[in-house]
């Protein structure tokens, strides 16, 4: 069994050499940027302590937790979604008006549980027109544009464009502030997330599935399993992730506004932009099929180091937006050459 | 002319663009009395120079099969680059050094997907926001401003009661690249590899050749919008202007392009801006917030794309019951001979 999975998959050193030797000069440009990481790793002050490591897993976390619903996605060869921040705004939104206002009635007003079933409820909402429409046979990107644009409005409208407001003591703190064990809470659902995604995707019948339908459209549907109940189950997860992940800022906060997700995000831009970014840093098939919720996880944490260094050694956000952009553009083209020849091109 | 109204009425998404447009139109022209007027004609063909480019960038991305999703990016990095070049070179020279620049990006764009071979919605990606951070470092995180307001007018001035050196040079644009699209061997090309990739590779077509000009024309319409912005406000933002790929994308769906690629073309294009333009400039005289324009445009694209997958749909249906009533013919015709042989 093993040797037949040998003959067939090279170890990774020797596809190393052998794209070494092929690519001399962009494998001098993988070398120093792998210098570079690790002159950066030693030579930023604060850098190597565990405070600061905590502080990478935390930020990380957050478009983490997206990114990991963004994968099933893309593993499933629907591309991604376009719509995500605009997802998490209204999701943020729908949970602060829980916690503020209760919908309403005053009985449910700071009602933690209610506050969060419907703001995941939004999130299913929205994830299930939108892979409606992918199912039937709509580019992702395209409705995803346009689901973007609704979402924010709709968001955007029902908060009246302004900061919703809840006071400190409230239901949600535990999982906003909170911590467990030394971590935020944030950080053990990220990695809670990330292990549940890994059984599901390689022990679940739904997992296989969503391989082979990303690996080859017409030999799922052959077999029956069709993209249109597999979009919407896919856009639905990415959706609640998204959901979940603006109900944790949100109870961090204690606010929320539409644009809260918009641009300059945490530090790179866009958050839309930042979690696609994870999933192509972490080495996922664009074209679906090939790559795992663990490397999308590994891709985040990646990301949120080279930003933290930047951070530690005091660039501004321009710098640290070309840090981070050309790392995404050198990790695609590094990937898709790794994979020129292979069936992960049309 | 002939042949002209024939090529509209075949393409049943090219008039239902046109039908659209004109019912959007007639809509605003109903509701406010002055939307029919020179001066409203005027701001619309003046929305059109930015939005039409911005539509025809991507359309043409589009009929190469592939999309670009960094145009935004790649206007706001032109337009930084011209509002700061403005006051030390002069006008002409900082927009051809912006202009350069942008078609650059979009050609080098165009040649790493060719040479690689991966998607463009992949490397656009990452251009996306490479390019925001290069403006953020060329404007130094501020707003770039001129320092003489008065230097661009020359763009804004008005020509023929409609039209402004800006809204005359981009319709010379679309009528140079719909030519070059329709009647050029290397525009054919752009439609070959959209259309039909593999059989157009099998052909003996070089990939990276249509796919550099298709990516360089889309970088050089969306630098030229974000210089024509830039001039036009005087000033420009490194993280600006992302609002663009989503009116282009409506612009250019409406246009009836096929996100299948090798279809569509610079008329539906300038139609779809169009329809654009009216609803924006519509919605102005509504005393709307910004959130209710994006709100929209959004349901807008989403009406686009349900036409055009229902359309997609009942024209495979359709093909498919024609096969199957062929099959039938050709069967009835065989059992027909079968039994003749047997009676015999």
């Amino acid at each position: 069994m093993t040797t037949i999975a040998q003959d067939h998959q090279q170890p990774f050193s020797a596809k190393f050499l052998q794209f070494y030797k092929d690519r001399t000069l962009l494998a001098i440009l993988l070398s120093l940027f792998a210098v570079m990481f690790v002159y950066g790793i030693f030579f930023t002050d604060n850098y190597l302590t565990l405070t600061n490591f905590k502080a990478i897993i935390r930020d990380a976390a957050l478009y983490g937790i997206m990114a990991i619903g963004l994968t099933f996605v893309t593993l499933s060869g629907n591309f991604f979604l376009l719509s995500l921040k605009e997802t998490a705004s209204i999701c943020g939104v729908t949970f602060a008006m829980g916690m503020a206002t209760g919908f309403g009635s005053p009985d449910l007003a700071g009602n933690f549980l209610v506050s969060l079933l419907a703001a995941l409820a939004v999130g299913v909402v929205s994830g299930v027109i939108q892979g409606y429409f992918v199912g039937m046979g709509g580019n992702p990107i395209v409705v995803t544009l346009g689901g973007a644009g609704i979402l924010y409005g709709i968001g955007a409208w029902w908060s009246d464009n302004l900061v919703i407001n809840f006071t400190r003591p409230h239901d949600a703190e535990w999982l906003g502030t909170g911590s467990f064990l030394g971590l935020p809470s944030i950080t053990w659902s990220f990695i809670l997330i990330a292990i549940a995604g890994e059984i599901v995707l390689r022990h679940t019948n739904f997992g296989r599935k969503v391989y082979l339908v990303g690996a080859n459209k017409a030999a799922g549907k052959a077999t029956g399993h069709e993209n249109f109940s597999m979009a919407i189950i896919v856009f639905t997860i990415c959706s609640v992730c998204c959901a979940f992940v603006a109900v944790a800022f949100v109870a961090q906060m204690d606010s929320a506004q539409s644009n809260y997700f918009s641009a300059e995000f945490g530090s790179s831009g866009d958050m839309t932009i930042l979690v696609i970014a994870t999933v192509m840093v972490g080495g996922n098939s664009i074209m679906g099929g090939y790559g795992s919720t663990l490397r999308t996880s590994l891709g985040a944490i990646f990301i949120a180091m080279v930003d933290n260094m930047m951070v530690l050694q005091g660039f501004n956000s321009g710098p640290r937006i070309v840090g981070v952009g050309l790392m995404i553009v050198f990790s695609i083209i590094v990937f898709g050459l790794f994979a020129k020849g292979s069936r992960a091109q049309e | 002319m002939e042949n002209f109204i024939k090529r509209i009425t075949k393409d049943v998404d090219l008039s239902f663009a046109i039908l659209l447009s004109f019912c959007v139109y007639v809509f605003f022209a109903f509701n406010i009395e002055v939307f029919f007027s020179h001066n409203i004609s005027f701001a619309i063909l003046e929305r059109f120079a930015v939005l039409g480019l911005v539509g025809l960038a991507l359309t043409i991305c589009i009929i190469a099969g592939e999309i670009d999703l960094s145009i935004g990016s790649n206007a706001a990095l032109c337009a930084v680059i011209v509002v700061k070049l403005t006051d030390p070179l002069g006008a002409p020279f900082a927009m051809l050094i912006g202009l350069s620049v942008s078609t650059l990006i979009g050609a080098t764009q165009g040649f790493v997907i060719a040479f690689i071979r991966i998607r463009a919605i992949v490397i656009t990606v990452g251009t996306l926001m490479l390019l925001r951070g290069v403006a953020l470092l060329i404007a130094e995180e501020k707003t770039v401003m001129l320092t003489d307001f008065r230097v661009p007018d020359f763009i804004t001035t008005k020509v023929l009661m409609y039209f402004s050196p800006a809204s005359l040079t981009v319709i010379f644009i679309f009528i140079c690249v719909g030519i070059f699209m329709r009647y050029t061997k290397y525009g054919r090309e752009i439609y070959a590899i959209g259309g039909a990739r593999k059989e157009a590779l099998t052909a003996g077509i070089p990939l990276r050749r249509p796919m550099v000009i298709a990516f360089a024309l889309s970088g050089f319409c969306a630098g030229f919008a974000g210089t024509v912005i830039g001039l036009k406000s005087g000033t420009a933002q490194g993280l600006g202007l992302q609002y663009l790929l989503l009116a282009g994308t409506v612009a250019a769906f409406v246009g009836g392009v096929s996100i299948l690629g090798g279809k569509g073309g610079v008329l539906g294009a300038a139609i779809g801006a169009l329809t654009v333009n009216f609803l924006n400039t519509g919605l102005v005289f509504y005393a709307l917030q910004v959130h209710f324009v994006q709100l929209f445009t959004s349901v807008l694209l989403v009406i686009v794309i349900v036409f055009q997958t229902m359309s997609r749909v009942f024209d495979a249906r359709q093909s498919r019951k024609s096969l199957l009533a062929i099959i039938d013919d050709r069967k009835t015709s065989l059992l027909e001979k079968k039994r003749s042989v047997l009676g015999k």
